[in-house]
């Protein structure tokens, strides 16, 4: 059950990730934004988006398989790692800055995560699952 | 906060945790079976069809949303979702909070919270 946590937030993780970045990439290609057709049209132009769609699916089959076993409570908020992997990406790959405020934000998450990883350990095999 | 805005946080609370709920709902179907013939089970039910229309709306709730009010003030609202699903899930799913559980949700919650009012 351990591995299939750890394989399942990963997948998780990474198809949000591309997710987030292909649609960032492909807005960024098919500027200047617009309410038209043209910008549409440019956006789906680019393979960038493909892989955005790519990401919504894998992301979509990956938690409905995670929820098949997982608390929704506890996975729901493991999922914002996510938020700490796109600062991680934006600041390598768009060069965004991020704030020290931010830094301390991407801790909590994390010290968070690694609570609920405990707990699991610990009362994982005890949650009620409805008939 | 304006009425309006009010409105539409509440509205993308509700559907989040409505999707969010469906979901796990259409997930524990204990009649689903394995592989390709629990996604076929899961798809002619109308549980994961609940989870992606309050998806869709909540899309469209959280674009309006963040058009009336700052990006931070709106991460900050995510936080909240965070709770009202593991409040929901105790209550739906019996799903035991122990203070390990709790901590864990809570840092999480005040880190997105955190990093939205640092962006």
């Amino acid at each position: 059950m351990k591995r299939f946590y750890i394989i399942g937030f990963a997948l998780l993780l990474a198809f949000d990730s591309l997710n987030l970045v292909c649609f960032k990439l492909a807005g960024n290609q098919a500027l200047p934004v617009e309410m038209s057709v043209a910008w549409f049209a440019r956006v789906f132009s680019h393979p960038w988006i493909y892989g955005a769609v790519i990401g919504y699916i894998g992301a979509f089959v990956t938690w409905m398989s995670l929820l098949k076993h997982a608390p929704v409570g506890p996975a729901f908020a493991a999922s914002h790692l996510e938020v700490v992997s796109v600062m991680v990406l934006s600041y390598w790959v768009f060069s965004e800055p991020v704030t020290p405020t931010q830094i301390v934000g991407a801790i909590a998450i994390v010290a968070g995560i690694i609570c609920l990883a405990f707990a699991e350990g610990d009362e994982g095999a005890h949650d009620v699952v409805p008939a | 906060m304006q009425g309006l805005a009010f409105a539409l946080w509440l509205a993308n609370l509700l559907l989040d945790t409505g999707g969010q709920l469906s979901f796990k709902a259409a997930a524990t179907d204990k009649l689903a079976g394995d592989g390709l013939a629990r996604w076929k089970y899961m798809l002619a039910r109308p549980w994961i069809w609940v989870g992606i229309a309050c998806y869709v709306f909540e899309f469209v709730v959280w674009v309006a949303f963040l058009s009336l009010v700052p990006l931070s003030k709106g991460v900050l609202l995510g936080s909240i979702n965070i709770i009202a699903i593991m409040i929901a899930g105790r209550f739906l799913f019996h799903e035991r909070l122990s203070p390990m559980r709790v901590t864990g949700i809570l840092l999480v919650a005040v880190g997105v919270a955190i990093v939205g009012a640092g962006g």
